[in-house]
């Protein structure tokens, strides 16, 4: 009967499905844990490497997206997070009142090392790593339009660099963000927009990542894009002709922070997690990857010099008012998306 | 033209079984309706309600809030207009030169067209990302054609944005337009020959009314995804900004999702009014191929053949150049200033290396599974059934084009990250991102299905019914025989899609669940563009080699004359 060859063939489907369901489910392991970055993506690999070498007992399951695209999935997730750690995060976004809100307070072993300034007073996140803006100059554009290399925020003012400079929209980069609460920082609110409107003549794209200003400088198609010190590095390590410029005025930098979530179903492994994300090995392989680490240990690699970052990090940076970025950021994007978004 | 006494026969019929016997027809009807219906509320409609209570969601309680900020800005309108003047001109060009396309796959004697319709489908093979990427390298301010000839044209915004859309959404236009072209029945061409008319004339009154239902498919079908693309103007647009950019921008950027997802809401809005409008022009239509259709015999014609090759090289050309300079960057050293070879991307020395392929090869495999039976049963049941629900089913099973990919997988993750929520037991899965997968690709698979099985003339049905066959056995015995061609070509579909699609996914995904395509927005970020080129290659690769397969199979079992992509 056909009623009962369809039945079965239903029944069949039916089956089929709780199959691969069943299948999917069973996927999850004791001492395992799911870890939130914001790392790029080869250095995270890196350190995940040196971390199972220290505990190869615990499973670290790693997502890795944007600052932006995290801060949103956890939002979203927040009913029920997904995730027991947040490894190298902006600050800026870390201490947004809701996200503050997930996190348990947790002293690590050797959190001492950790001057007081790069941590939260309740203890809910400390910051060990972090990155700086620089510009990506081009070279070979430079060059054939014969264009002076720029020095500062200031240089890029001139009328030559006009449709030649680009720069990430901070709204939706932290990295965009950074760089204009550093200029806001040093110039105070009224110069800084000042600058910034002009600035805006030169601009060619804001463009919407933090990274993509170098990589389009790097590939040829702008002289100048305005993007962060590490990428810069990479960018000339790879072998694009391309030069780093750490504005003179001083370089907006950001801190990448650490915390524990209070809803972790897994605790005691999250929490050697983070014990080991201070320790002497972990403190070794950020010396390789980052320009700026907060613990004093190793020192800065070669390609980093080579590149033009000076030895002594702390000489070229803003001393940038975190609190202050992360509670006026509302403020100052709505400002800057009525003034400068196109 | 038979319409009239098709309708009284099916209504004769269903009058005698209501009468009649109640043999459980009517019931497994109902059931199948329910099967096409409840997942498309639970995956579709379920979601999209979270969203929009959000967009309703203000800091005082609910309230409408979010609305006027979005809407009383000048800027909003800005964005309007910029996303309709992409969209239609994108929309306009495309119908017009897919339909050119596909009447020379099908209507002329070209030499060499399965070569032409294999090219014309390859940006499917490929994520829409690396698309763009190809232009920027072709005709960037640093692109090769800058470079070579020493000028400074640049080509972000408005028209980089039209012309990497129209590359974008070719390949669907052209399989709606190539499946319907394709069911021809001869004996109208050979009448109009007869009665003395020239191949124009013949065209204007024969063949392009016979397609128009594929023409306003095919306009609604491309409309809807270049409106809501964000991944072309994203790469190419500059500071060209339209809708789906903001959207990204509202939710990633500022992880405002309220604002996001009003703006989600307007999107829905010009779609809705498309299949509205597509809806009321069609409601008359009847299937031409009849059961007396004779198969068409197309005659050679010097100029006509002559102007369709040199028609269909030209843009073969325009879409093999920009993905051939991907895969050719992707052999270099350091594009573009060390042409040399070197297999140095390919290394994937990256976190989870080759993974991601694997577990997009699985999840497009279940796409393909789930996808074919939904939209499969969507189409017969929406077609066929004609029941009360007919419209109503057919505006649900639309509904997902208008949904942005972000928004679906933001919805997703409100409607189920819950252990409260059923679906919770797949959260988190392969299966759930291939779900996810169906549903945002369901309006197109469907109307690949729907466009086909209009064109299967409903007599043979009625026959089937007045021969006291069921509809069990009527599906197996006529239509599954005369679709299943077009059923493995959305089998192909899903597959395809699964493996390209980046915007649906990037919220579900999870560190053991990373996809393909997902990696390769990740190597552009970190700025591994040569890598990312790379791996979209692979991809590109596995979706080549899965249609050769298919394709010896096919061959195998005799079935040489199926198109297996429709």
């Amino acid at each position: 009967m056909s009623m009962k060859t369809i039945s079965k063939s239903l029944l069949c489907f039916f089956f089929g499905f709780a199959l691969i369901v069943g299948f999917a489910i069973s996927e999850t392991r004791a001492s395992e844990i799911t870890v939130y970055t914001s790392y790029e993506e080869d250095e995270a690999a890196a350190f995940l490497a040196a971390m199972q070498k220290d505990l190869p007992d615990i499973k670290v399951n790693l997502l890795r997206l944007s600052t932006g695209d995290l801060h949103a999935r956890m939002l979203a997730e927040s009913a029920n997070p997904r995730h027991d750690v947040i490894w190298g995060w902006a600050v800026t976004n870390m201490v947004d009142p809701r996200i503050l809100s997930m996190l348990e307070s947790y002293r690590p072993k050797g959190i001492e090392k950790v001057p007081a300034r790069f941590r939260d007073p309740q203890n809910r996140w400390f910051a060990k790593t972090g990155y700086m803006a620089a510009f990506c100059v081009n070279n070979e554009i430079l060059e054939k339009k014969n264009l002076p290399m720029p020095a500062s925020w200031e240089d890029l003012l001139k009328p030559e660099f006009k449709g030649e400079v680009v720069m990430p929209n901070p709204a939706s980069s932290g990295t965009g963000y950074l760089q204009i609460a550093s200029i806001l920082q040093l110039k105070g609110e009224e110069d800084g927009w000042q600058y910034l409107k002009e600035l805006d003549k030169n601009i060619a794209q804001y463009i919407k990542s933090g990274s993509r200003p170098c990589n389009v400088a790097s590939a040829g198609e702008f002289a100048v894009g305005a993007s962060f010190a590490l990428r810069a590095i990479k960018n000339i390590d790879e072998g694009y002709p391309i030069t780093m410029v750490i504005p003179a005025e001083g370089a907006g930098n950001e801190l990448e922070a650490t915390a524990l979530m209070k809803t972790s179903k897994n605790k005691a492994a999250a929490k050697r997690f983070i014990d080991w994300t201070l320790s002497e090995n972990a403190v070794n392989e950020y010396y390789k990857w980052k320009e700026i680490v907060t613990v004093s240990g190793g020192n800065m690699p070669v390609s980093f010099i080579e590149a033009g970052l000076p030895e002594d990090i702390g000489s070229v940076m803003v001393d940038m008012d975190f609190s202050w970025s992360a509670a006026n950021r509302d403020r100052i994007l709505k400002e800057w998306q009525t003034q400068l978004e196109r | 033209m038979g319409i009239s006494i098709s309708a009284a026969g099916s209504l004769f019929n269903r009058a005698k079984n209501r009468t009649a016997e109640i043999d459980g027809e009517f019931l497994l009807k109902v059931f199948a309706v329910g099967l096409v219906a409840l997942p498309l509320f639970l995956f579709v409609l379920y979601p999209l309600i979270h969203i929009l209570g959000r967009s309703f969601q203000t800091a005082d309680g609910l309230g409408l809030e979010n609305y006027i900020t979005v809407l009383g800005t000048r800027r909003f309108f800005l964005l309007l207009y910029n996303s309709f003047a992409v969209t239609l001109l994108t929309t306009g060009i495309t119908v017009f030169l897919a339909y050119g396309f596909a009447f020379a796959t099908q209507r002329t004697r070209v030499p060499g067209k399965n070569v032409f319709r294999l090219i014309a489908l390859i940006p499917l093979f490929a994520p829409s990302l690396v698309q763009a990427q190809g232009l920027l390298l072709l005709m960037g301010r640093n692109g090769i054609i800058n470079r070579t000839f020493g000028t400074e044209y640049s080509i972000y915004g408005f028209w980089g944005i039209v012309i990497s859309s129209v590359l974008y959404v070719f390949p669907y236009a052209f399989l709606i337009f190539s499946a319907s072209l394709a069911a021809a029945d001869n004996r109208l061409y050979e009448s109009s020959r007869i009665l003395g008319a020239g191949p124009f004339r013949t065209f204007m009154t024969v063949t392009l009314p016979s397609t128009r239902f594929a023409v306003m498919a095919a306009t609604f079908v491309v409309f809807t995804l270049v409106i809501t693309d964000f991944g072309n103007p994203m790469v190419v647009g500059g500071d060209y900004n339209v809708l789906a950019t903001e959207v990204y921008n509202q939710v990633i950027g500022q992880a405002n999702f309220e604002l996001g997802t009003v703006i989600g809401m307007v999107l829905l809005l010009p779609v809705a009014a498309a299949v509205a409008i597509e809806k009321v022009l069609n409601k008359n239509h009847y299937g031409l191929l009849s059961e007396h259709a004779t198969p068409m015999v197309i005659e050679p014609h010097h100029l006509r053949d002559g102007f369709f090759a040199v028609y269909v090289t030209l843009i073969c050309l325009c879409i093999l150049a920009v993905l051939g300079i991907v895969i050719f960057a992707s052999f270099t050293h350091l594009w573009p200033y060390r042409l040399d070879f070197s297999l140095r991307h390919y290394a994937f020395d990256v976190q989870n290396g080759i993974q991601p392929l694997y577990n997009s090869i699985y999840t497009g495999l279940m796409a393909a599974g789930i996808g074919v039976t939904a939209t499969g049963l969507a189409a017969y049941v929406t077609e066929r059934f004609n029941t009360f629900f007919d419209t109503p089913l057919y505006f649900l099973c639309i509904v997902p084009a208008a949904v942005p990919g972000m928004v679906l997988g933001l919805g997703y993750i409100m409607a189920f990250n819950n252990p409260s929520n059923p679906v919770y037991a797949i959260y988190g899965s392969l299966l759930l991102i291939a779900i996810c997968n169906v549903y945002y690709y369901h309006a197109q698979g469907f109307l690949i299905a729907s466009t086909s099985m209009k064109q299967i003339s409903s007599t043979y049905d009625e026959a089937s019914a007045i021969l006291g066959g069921t509809f069990i056995r009527t599906v197996r015995k006529i239509t599954l025989p005369l679709m299943w061609p077009t059923l493995l070509g959305v089998a192909v579909f899903f597959f395809m899609r699964s493996m390209v699609t980046l915007s649906a996914v990037i919220f579900l995904m999870t560190p053991s669940t990373q996809v393909a395509a997902v990696s390769v927005l990740l190597l552009e970020d970190r700025g591994a563009v040569n890598q990312a080129a790379a791996f979209s290659v692979c991809i590109m690769a596995v979706v080549v080699s899965v249609l050769l397969v298919a394709r010896i199979l096919l061959n195998t079992f005799g079935h040489r004359h199926i198109s297996l992509i429709r």
